[in-house]
C-alpha cells in the first residue's frame, strides 16, 4: 500500500510560512495534483514529501510508516524535476540506469529494465546519446524513464511540463496521462497550470499562501468552488466575479443593475460568480439587462466579450460565428442554473439550498 | 543512525573543519598582528600575555629605516600606475566587449600570456634598459613596470563588467543621435564605474605588494615598502618587533581596500578562472 | 570617428603598453641569452656567444639541474595540496549557511597579504627561538619546540611548500566554491532520489561536473607554483644552500648577485617552455567555452 499521508505539515523559514500546518491524504495508486500560483507552498510540500525539505513539524507518512527521519533515497520514491535533473555527462542509458546501478541492482538485471523503460518513452534510439544533443521534449522523457525504470511507491513530479513550448506540453500531457494510467503508481504532480490539472488529475489540491484552498475533484473545483480564490483560479477564461447585494431574491450590481435571480434571503454585499460560458449572449433588448462592448475577441473557437455595465466588466462566450464591434450593445441573459455567491469578506462560498 | 541523526553528525563535523580552517587561516595573519605590538624583548622572552605598545610603529618612521618614505614611494608608484592603467584598460576592454576585432584571440591570448610570464624572464632586459635609460632607482622606472603587470588584470576585469552591461541603453542612445564615444563617455563610463573602482583597487593592490621589480630596479631613492621589509635584519638576527609593525602597515591598508570591493572582489578574483 | 576605425584606436595604447612591456622584453632577453659577460665591466655585452650558455645550462651546472628538481617536486607537490584542500574547504563552505560569509570575508585577507609578506611572517613562525613552536605548540609538546625548521634541508622545504599552500588555498577555494555553485541542483537532488549516498553523489555526479573548472584551477596553480620568488626569497632566500632554490630564485641570484646577465636570460628563457605549454592548455579550456 502505498498512500502518502501528511499531517499537520508546516514549514516555516524565519518569519515566513511556506506551509501553514496542513494535513492531505493521497490514496494508494491516486494521481494528486497540487495546484496553484507561484509561491502557494505546492513544491515545498512535495519537496517535504520527498525529503528534500525538512518539515518544521508536522508528520509525513508513506505506506505505513512516519518517513520524516529518512533520507529521500531510503522513501522508495522517484522524482521528476522542472529542469529535469539529468546527469549531464553520462549517456541516456547511464542515466536511465543510475537508480539501478546505485541500489546494487545486479548487471544482468539492468540492462532489460532500461531497455523497457526507454522503449515506453520511445526513446530506445537515443540511448548512447548525451542529454545536450536532445530536444526539451526529449530530456524530459528520459527524466521520465529513470523515474519508472524502479518501481518505486510513489512518483513525485514537480511542474515535469512547464518547460516545454506550448504544442509539446498538449502532446506530453496525453503522454503522461497514459503512462500514469498504465503504471498505476500513487503520484503527487505540482503545477500552476490548472489545465494540466484538470486534465491529469484524479484529485487536485489548491493552494495559496501555505494553505490547501479545496481538495477535489476536477469537477468539484470547476463546478463546485469553495472560495472566491479558487473560483476565480480555476478556469480560462476566469470566472466572472461581480461585487453587490441580494434583494427580494435579485441579485444586484453596486451600480444598480439587476442582473439575476439567485434566491434565498436579502444580503448586504455579495460576490456573485458565473462563468463565460454561462452568459448568453442576444442582441439588443432581446436579454435581461443591455450592455456596450468593451473588447471583442476572437479565438477561432469561439468569441470573448468583454462587455462593461458601471464600473464593472465581465466577460460572455459567445458562438465563433458572432460578430460584434467596440461599443456595440448587446443583451446578456445570465444563466441561472450555474450561480455562486460568495462572502466579500472571508472570501466563502455561500450554500443556500 | 537515522538519516536525521547522521545529518546532525555531518554537520557537526562540518562546523568543526569550518572553525580549525579559520584559525588556520588566520594564525599568520594574528602572528604578525600581534608581534607588531610586542616590545623586543616581549619577542624574545615568548611572551604570549604581553602589554602592547605603539613603540614599534614609531620606530620604523624614524632613521635609519625611514618606513615614511617607502611609504610614499608605494602609495605615489601604486596610485599613479592605477591611474594610468584604467583609462587605458578600460577603452581596450569596451573595444573587446562591443566590437569583433581582427586578430581578437591573438591579442587576447597575448594579454592573457603576459599574466603568466614569470617576471624573472623579462627582468633583467628591463634592468640593462633602465640601467642605460638612467631609469634604475627612480619611481617612473616603476611604474612603467608595475602597468605592464596590472594591465592585464585591468583589462580583464574590466571587460568582464562592461560585458556584464546590457546593449540596449547604448543601442537606444545612438538611435537618438550620440556617436559612439558619447555613449561610452555618458553612459557606459557611468554605469561600469562601481567596476572600474574594483579594478582599481584591484590594480593598486598588486601594484602595492610588487616585489621582484621594485627589488631588482630600486636601491635607494624609490625603494618601496615590501622591499622595505628586508631592511630590518640587526646584528642579532631579524628584528621580528619591527618587522611586524612594517608587515602591518604594508597588509593593513590592502585589507581595508579589499573589504571594501568585498562582494566584487571575489569576482575579480575569480575571473578568467571559471568562465 | 567610424566604429570601424575606432575600436582600433580604443585597443591601441593597451596594446602598445602590453607589447612595450611583456612583448619586447621577452624577445630582448632571448636576445640577452646569447650574450656573455657581467653587467658590472664597462663594455657589456662582452661577446656573442651562440648557445654556450644554454647549453652551460644542461651539461654542466648542477645548480641549474637542483633548481629543476626543486621547482618541479615544489610545483606538484603545491599544486595538489592546494587543490584538494581548496576542494575540500569549498565543499565544506559551498552549501552555505551562516559560516560562509565570514569565511570568505576571511579568505580575502591572505589574498591582499603580498606573497614577500607571507614569507616574512612564516619565517617568523618557525623561527627556532622566537616562533610558534617555542611559545606555542612547544609549551603542550616539548619536543616540538626542538625542531629546527629551517635549517633543515626538506623541513625548510616543507615550510615554503606550506606558505605557498597557504597563500593559494583562498583563491582556488573561491574559485572552487564558484564552479561548485555552477553545477545544476536538481542533478543533485535527483542523484540523492535515486539512490545514492553522499559520497556517490559526490563521485559521480559533482565531481565529474567539476571537471572542467577543476582542471582550469591545476593549471592556474601551476602557472603561479612555477612563478614563485617572492615568498621564496623572503622565507629561505633558496636555502639552507639551495635546498630551497626555485628556478625563479636562481635567475634572480644568478643574474643579480653574480651579474651573470646572459646566462640567466638563457635559463629564464628555459623556463618559458613549459609555462607555454601551460598557457596553451589554460587557454584552450578558457577560450573553449567563450
Amino acid at each position: 500500500m502505498a498512500q502518502v499521508l501528511l499531517k499537520n505539515i508546516t514549514k516555516r523559514w524565519g518569519d515566513f510560512v511556506g506551509v501553514d500546518n496542513q494535513s492531505l491524504e493521497v490514496k494508494d495508486k491516486e494521481f494528486l495534483v497540487l495546484l496553484g500560483p507561484s509561491g502557494c507552498g505546492k513544491t515545498t510540500t512535495m519537496r517535504m514529501i520527498a525529503g528534500l525539505e525538512e518539515p518544521t513539524s508536522g508528520e509525513v507518512w508513506i505506506g505505513d510508516r512516519v518517513v520524516n527521519d529518512d533520507l529521500p533515497k531510503d522513501r522508495d520514491i522517484a522524482m521528476v524535476f522542472q529542469n529535469y535533473g539529468l546527469y549531464p555527462h553520462m549517456t541516456i542509458y547511464d542515466n536511465i540506469a543510475y537508480p539501478l546501478k546505485v541500489r546494487g541492482t545486479p548487471k544482468a538485471d539492468i540492462k532489460p529494465r532500461v531497455e523497457k523503460a526507454a522503449e515506453q518513452v520511445e526513446l530506445t534510439e537515443f540511448l548512447q546519446r548525451k542529454p545536450k544533443a536532445l530536444s526539451g521534449g526529449q530530456r524530459q522523457r528520459v527524466a521520465l524513464a529513470r523515474a519508472i525504470v524502479r518501481k518505486p511507491r510513489v512518483f513525485l513530479m514537480d511542474e515535469p511540463l512547464s518547460n516545454l513550448d506550448a504544442k509539446l506540453r498538449v502532446t506530453m500531457r496525453a503522454e503522461l496521462k497514459h503512462l500514469s494510467r498504465q503504471l498505476q503508481v500513487t503520484t503527487v504532480y505540482v503545477t500552476h497550470d490548472q489545465i494540466e490539472a484538470m486534465t491529469l488529475a484524479d484529485r487536485v489540491a489548491v493552494m495559496e499562501k501555505g494553505v490547501i484552498q479545496q481538495l477535489g475533484t476536477p469537477d468539484e473545483i470547476y463546478n463546485d468552488p469553495e472560495n472566491l480564490f479558487v473560483a476565480g483560479f480555476i478556469g480560462s477564461p476566469a470566472m466572472n466575479l461581480i461585487n453587490g447585494s441580494v434583494r427580494d431574491g435579485y441579485f444586484i450590481t453596486t451600480g444598480g443593475t439587476q442582473l439575476v435571480k439567485v434566491g434565498g434571503g436579502d444580503r448586504g454585499s455579495v460576490v456573485l460568480g458565473v462563468r463565460a460560458e454561462d452568459v448568453d449572449i442576444h442582441n439588443a433588448g432581446q436579454g435581461d439587462i443591455d450592455v456596450p462592448v468593451y473588447a471583442y475577441e476572437n479565438t477561432g473557437e469561439s468569441v470573448m466579450l468583454t462587455v462593461q455595465f458601471g464600473k464593472q466588466r465581465i466577460i460572455a462566450k459567445g458562438d465563433r460565428h458572432l460578430r460584434k464591434e467596440m461599443d456595440d450593445v448587446v443583451g446578456l441573459i445570465v444563466n441561472p442554473e450555474h450561480l455562486y455567491l460568495f462572502d466579500p469578506e472571508t472570501g466563502e462560498r455561500i450554500r443556500q439550498d | 543512525m537515522t538519516g536525521k541523526q547522521r545529518k546532525r553528525f555531518w554537520n557537526t563535523i562540518q562546523i568543526i573543519l569550518i572553525v580549525i580552517a579559520a584559525i588556520i587561516m588566520i594564525t599568520p595573519i594574528l602572528w604578525i598582528f600581534l608581534a607588531a605590538f610586542k616590545t623586543h624583548v616581549d619577542v624574545y622572552q615568548l611572551k604570549l600575555f604581553f602589554t602592547p605598545t605603539l613603540e614599534n610603529f614609531s620606530t620604523v618612521f624614524d632613521a635609519p629605516y625611514n618606513l615614511g618614505d617607502k611609504l610614499i614611494n608605494s602609495t605615489i608608484v601604486a596610485g599613479v600606475t592605477v591611474l594610468f592603467a584604467i583609462p587605458i584598460a578600460t577603452c581596450a576592454a569596451y573595444s573587446f566587449s562591443r566590437f569583433k576585432l581582427r586578430f581578437e584571440t591573438s591579442m587576447l591570448v597575448m594579454i592573457l600570456a603576459t599574466q603568466f610570464v614569470p617576471a624573472v624572464v623579462i627582468i633583467l632586459p628591463f634592468f640593462v634598459m633602465f640601467r642605460d635609460l638612467g631609469l634604475l632607482d627612480t619611481r617612473i622606472g616603476l611604474i612603467l613596470v608595475n602597468l605592464a603587470i596590472v594591465m592585464p588584470f585591468a583589462i580583464w576585469m574590466i571587460k568582464g563588467f562592461i560585458d556584464g552591461i546590457p546593449l540596449d541603453t547604448e543601442e537606444a542612445a545612438m538611435v537618438d543621435g550620440s556617436t559612439r564615444i558619447q555613449v561610452i563617455l555618458n553612459i557606459v563610463l557611468p554605469m561600469a564605474a562601481p567596476g572600474l573602482f574594483t579594478a582599481g583597487i584591484f590594480c593598486f593592490i598588486i601594484a602595492w605588494n610588487e616585489f621582484l621589480f621594485a627589488l631588482i630596479l630600486t636601491n635607494k631613492d624609490a625603494v618601496t615598502l615590501p622591499i622595505g621589509l628586508a631592511l630590518f635584519k640587526g646584528e642579532e638576527g631579524d628584528l621580528w618587533n619591527l618587522l611586524s609593525a612594517a608587515g602591518i602597515i604594508i597588509m593593513l591598508p590592502m585589507f581595508v581596500l579589499a573589504l571594501i570591493i568585498r562582494k566584487h572582489f571575489v569576482q575579480g578574483m575569480t575571473m578568467g578562472a571559471v568562465r | 570617428m567610424r566604429d570601424n576605425k575606432l575600436k582600433y584606436v580604443l585597443v591601441l595604447p593597451a596594446i602598445l603598453v602590453v607589447f612595450a612591456t611583456a612583448v619586447w622584453p621577452l624577445i630582448e632577453s632571448l636576445r640577452l641569452s646569447f650574450t656573455v659577460g657581467r653587467l658590472t665591466k664597462p663594455n657589456f655585452p662582452q661577446g656573442y656567444l651562440g648557445w654556450e650558455n644554454y647549453t652551460w645550462a644542461f651539461l654542466e651546472e648542477p645548480a641549474f639541474w637542483n633548481s629543476v628538481q626543486v621547482t618541479a617536486v615544489y610545483t606538484i607537490v603545491t599544486v595538489v595540496l592546494t587543490t584538494v584542500l581548496a576542494l575540500g574547504l569549498a565543499l565544506l563552505l559551498a552549501p552555505g549557511g551562516k559560516f560562509r560569509g565570514g569565511m570568505q570575508t576571511l579568505l580575502i585577507l591572505p589574498f591582499a597579504m603580498s606573497p614577500a609578506l607571507i614569507g616574512v611572517s612564516f619565517r617568523f613562525m618557525f623561527n627556532p627561538e622566537f616562533g610558534l613552536f617555542d611559545s606555542f605548540f612547544g609549551i603542550i609538546f616539548p619536543p616540538l619546540a626542538e625542531i629546527s625548521w629551517l635549517s633543515d634541508p626538506t623541513l625548510a622545504f616543507v615550510v615554503v611548500v606550506m606558505a605557498d599552500v597557504w597563500g593559494w588555498i583562498p583563491f582556488l577555494t573561491l574559485v572552487l566554491i564558484g564552479g561548485l555553485a555552477s553545477i545544476p541542483q536538481d542533478t543533485i537532488e535527483a542523484a540523492q532520489v535515486d539512490g545514492a549516498s553522499g559520497w556517490r553523489v559526490f563521485k559521480d555526479i559533482t565531481l565529474p561536473q567539476l571537471l572542467p573548472v577543476l582542471a582550469v584551477v591545476l593549471i592556474l596553480k601551476a602557472i603561479f607554483s612555477l612563478k614563485t620568488f617572492d615568498q621564496v626569497y623572503m622565507l629561505t632566500n633558496g636555502g639552507p644552500g639551495t635546498a630551497t632554490q626555485t628556478l625563479s630564485h636562481y635567475i634572480y641570484f644568478n643574474g643579480m648577485k653574480y651579474g651573470q646577465i646572459g646566462y640567466s636570460s638563457a635559463v629564464a628563457w628555459l623556463m618559458v617552455i613549459p609555462m607555454i605549454f601551460l598557457t596553451y592548455l589554460y587557454a584552450k579550456h578558457v577560450f573553449k567555452k567563450g
